[in-house]
């Protein structure tokens, strides 16, 4: 009995490490396939599909695209290759020409699509904090000048003034 | 028939180039009689352009082929709800459809107004008919929806011909919400005419005061409701129909509806500031001249196949029409303007930068700025290729990096500016006021963080709607609070009475918590799930807490389409849900495919199934399942807005029924009670409205 478990123990421990390294290889590779899946759908998300529906790469599910199948297709293999990420954008860049790109690159006039919505509204706060120093000053001033009056108005205001007095006495 | 209705249609164009005339001679010469006759053919637009649309409705119904514009949109097996609905399927009848809403709007203000503003009411007239004008030209001599089928025969005799059936309609369009959402979207377009006729007859006019922003207030409110219906519906329909799991795609006719809306948003705010301050009139009048003109700039892009678009299914070389008169609008507001400028010198100035004048300053910069980076990116194709002859696409991902942001600081405003007072904020005010939302908000953001809710911007948005919601609830509550302690009545009670007395304040605050509503909806976008797999009959997949069983594929057919349906089961913990039937229908007058998504919508999520064909390497069918939290809130917090705007259009209860609860005590008493309360109630608006 002894000598049966002796032998079996042998066994069982290498059942033991086949499972163990079996389930880790199988973890490891599922893993690897969910990175490249993700990594794939950001990728995807950074292309358009060049139908002409103006989706994103990974969203365009109309019947009988030509296009979407292959492309998805050729990114997956890319992914599951390991290519980097910019050499990966940059094939299909030069495939399907730079409006396969779902936002413009950062690179001479198209910079200017992402400059301007920043300067723009910088520009409109400097006018409007301007306006408001302005605003602020010239009521300022109002207030120390007080309301302004005409020399015939107050010449006018005089004379009633010096007339009431008279009368007075 | 179709002479009646073309018939109609010339008599309309020339009863518009009457009022449009007689209206420019009545405002010179101030004769009543030419005023009122220019009125009355303004009317008159409206009965004819409706006899116009009537008969090319009874040519839908009657099937009446030998229609060039029914023969493309329509066919025999269509059902009789979308039948009525392709009067707006194509260019030409969408066209009409656009001047008969434009007709509707002019007719009830020239008969709401007809006895009010004899000074104002004969330039808004001018305004309105020549908006009129040009629509009808298109309608009769660039688009003409009354075009037959047919040529000469040999002897050169013109010769009508009908087809058998129709095309049919896109197949796209044969969803109920198509029904309601174009003529929604519609009537936010050609409202906005309305407002801007008002703002260019006053300024035209040099009309003293306020008056013409009190006119336009409800046109403005009226028309922006009608907007927010129309784009909510249109990303329904994109979430519905299209099928990629998303509801807004930043496409150029999506971006187009979205760029009048938010000025007409920045103008319903920077309007109190003129009408309780007398200042920014400058600003309102180019505001209400900017929402109009990006109204013809949205039918231009939608129209003109200027920009590549999946729902600019109407493209012609109708766009130079548009650019035209475009232009021919910039240089008359610019003009007005130009002569009348001394006529919009503000009354008052800034007092303080932390005050409710300064909140709007701040709201309607950041919507221009939002409005800019839009209209930027939709437009920046076009310039691309213009200047460095590079087309470029400007998707998604560009809009949301740059809106996301922007949005978030609107958020935030919506919670600040309804807490500071107009003028000036003392810092206990600020301090009081904002404390408990500020603390509540941060806090809940902490507790969301520890659950898991780590995405940056949808972490912000959150931390925003929660102090937004309270800023709104401490605004109700501070209020019903006072005439709870006057009346003895309950908090709840006094809320009610305290939004009627107030219809426009309190209205606009459930609008700004609708906006919240949307907003969380729209953060939950951060945690979407999907999966896609090819799956036989017996097979599962697993999203979420859903299991998805694949039951069968069959399947079904009619008159209109055929259609091939998986039958799915639905389980939750093992508990069998409910089924889904994705469909992919082949439309057979058009010979187009499309899909059907099948949605299980619930308050946390949405269960979004469709099925994505098959594939054409194992000729499997294949099944997409996305989980998309929150999505329901949107559709929700929109019908928040669109009852805070219709409370908001509601009449103020009068403060004489304040006194009605002391009626029967002492006179002297009930004066010094009533007053007391009027005055609180008063103090408390002054601060805050």
């Amino acid at each position: 009995m002894i000598k049966t478990r002796a032998r079996i123990r042998p066994i069982l421990y290498a059942v033991v490490v086949a499972l163990f390294v079996t389930t880790a290889l199988l973890g490891y590779g599922l893993s690897v396939r969910a990175q490249e899946t993700q990594r794939a759908k950001t990728l995807g998300q950074k292309l358009l599909c060049v139908c002409g529906c103006n989706q994103i790469l990974t969203a365009c599910n109309h019947v009988g695209c030509t296009y979407s199948h292959g492309m998805l297709k050729q990114l997956d293999d890319r992914v599951a290759r390991n290519e980097p990420d910019d050499l990966t954008i940059q094939a299909f860049v030069q495939e399907y020409g730079p409006t396969v790109l779902s936002a413009p690159p950062a690179t001479g006039f198209n910079r200017a699509a992402w400059i301007m919505p920043i300067v723009v509204p910088l520009v409109a706060f400097y006018f409007f904090f301007e306006l408001v120093r302005r605003w602020r000053q010239r009521a300022a001033t109002a207030t120390a000048s007080g309301p302004t009056v005409s020399a015939e108005l107050l010449a006018r205001a005089q004379r009633e003034a010096e007339k009431d007095d008279d009368e007075q006495r | 028939m179709d002479i009646f209705g073309s018939f109609a249609l010339i008599l309309a164009f020339l009863a518009a180039v009457y009022a449009f005339t007689a209206g420019i001679a009545g405002a010179v010469t101030r004769r009543p009689l030419l005023t009122r006759s220019a009125r009355h053919a303004g009317m008159a637009v409206f009965a004819l352009v409706t006899l116009a649309v009537a008969s090319l409705e009874y040519f839908f119904f009657t099937d009446n082929f030998s229609m060039a514009y029914v023969a493309a949109h329509s066919n025999r097996a269509l059902p009789a709800f979308y039948k009525f609905a392709a009067l707006w399927a194509g260019q030409e009848g969408s066209l009409l459809f656009w001047s008969w809403m434009l007709s509707t709007y002019v007719f009830f203000a020239l008969l709401i107004n007809r006895n009010k503003h004899p000074e104002l009411m004969p330039y808004a007239g001018v305004v309105m008919a020549g908006v009129q004008i040009f629509f009808l030209t298109l309608n009769n001599f660039v688009a003409s929806p009354f075009g037959v089928l047919g040529g000469p025969d040999a002897s050169g005799t013109m010769r009508l011909a009908a087809l058998g059936d129709g095309h049919g309609l896109n197949p796209l369009l044969q969803y109920p919400e198509m029904v309601i959402h174009p003529p929604m979207l519609y009537l936010g377009y050609t409202g906005f005419t309305i407002p801007f006729a008002f703002a260019l007859a006053a300024l035209l006019g040099r009309y003293p005061g306020e008056k013409w922003i009190h006119i336009t207030r409800r046109w403005t409110m009226i028309a922006w409701c009608f907007q927010s219906i129309g784009i909510l519906l249109g990303a329904h329909w994109a979430y519905a129909v299209l099928g990629w799991g998303g509801y807004w795609a930043w496409d150029p006719v999506e971006n187009a509806s979205l760029l009048p809306w938010i000025t007409g948003t920045a103008f319903l705010h920077s309007v109190m500031m003129q009408e309780k301050r007398g200042m920014l009139k400058v600003w309102n009048i180019w505001l209400v001249f900017t929402t109009f003109m990006l109204c013809i700039l949205g039918t231009l892009l939608t129209r003109s196949g200027v920009i590549s678009s999946v729902h600019a299914f109407a493209q012609s070389s109708i766009g130079n029409w548009f650019v035209g008169f475009l232009a021919l609008v910039f240089i008359v507001c610019f003009w007005s303007y130009w002569l009348n400028r001394d006529y919009l010198r503000s009354d008052n100035t800034l007092d303080s930068l932390v005050s409710r004048e300064s909140s709007f300053l701040f709201n309607n910069l950041i919507l221009l700025a939002a409005c800019f980076a839009v209209l930027w990116g939709t437009l920046f194709p076009v310039l691309s290729e213009w200047v460095v002859g590079n087309k470029i696409s400007v998707g998604p991902p560009f809009f949301n990096k740059v809106n996301v942001p922007i949005a978030l600081f609107l958020l935030l405003l919506t919670g600040v500016g309804p807490l500071l007072a107009w003028r000036k904020t003392s810092f206990d005010s600020l301090r009081r006021n904002f404390a408990w939302p500020v603390i509540i908000g941060v806090l809940s953001g902490i507790v969301a963080f520890m659950f898991g809710w780590r995405e940056f911007y949808s972490l912000i948005c959150l931390i925003l709607c929660v102090f937004v919601t309270l800023s709104i609830a401490s605004e109700f509550y501070r209020g019903a609070r006072v005439i709870a302690a006057r009346d003895g009545s309950n908090i709840l009670t006094a809320i009610g009475d305290l939004t009627m007395r107030n219809t426009r304040r309190y209205g606009g605050y459930i609008v700004h918590f609708g906006m919240v509503l949307i907003f969380i909806g729209i953060a939950g976008s951060a945690f979407n799930k999907d999966i896609q797999m090819e799956m036989a009959p017996g097979q599962s997949l697993t999203i979420g807490p859903y299991t998805i069983l694949c039951q069968n594929f069959d399947r079904v057919a009619n008159n209109n389409f055929e259609s091939e349906r998986a039958t799915l089961e639905i389980f939750r913990d093992g508990h069998s849900q409910m089924m889904l039937y994705p469909e992919r229908r082949f439309f057979l007058a058009s010979e187009v495919t499309e899909t059907m998504v099948a949605v299980q919508s619930k308050p946390l999520h949405d269960l979004y199934v469709v099925y994505a064909g098959r594939s054409p390497e194992t000729g499997k069918p294949v099944i997409h399942a996305y989980l998309n939290p929150l999505v329901k809130w949107i559709w929700f917090g929109g019908i928040v807005v669109v009852l805070g705007t219709g409370l908001a259009l509601l009449p103020n209860r009068r403060a004489a029924l304040v006194l009605r609860p002391v009626a029967e005590q002492s006179w002297g008493d009930a004066v010094a009670k009533g007053a007391s309360a009027v005055g609180a109630i008063a103090r408390s608006s002054d601060a805050h409205d």
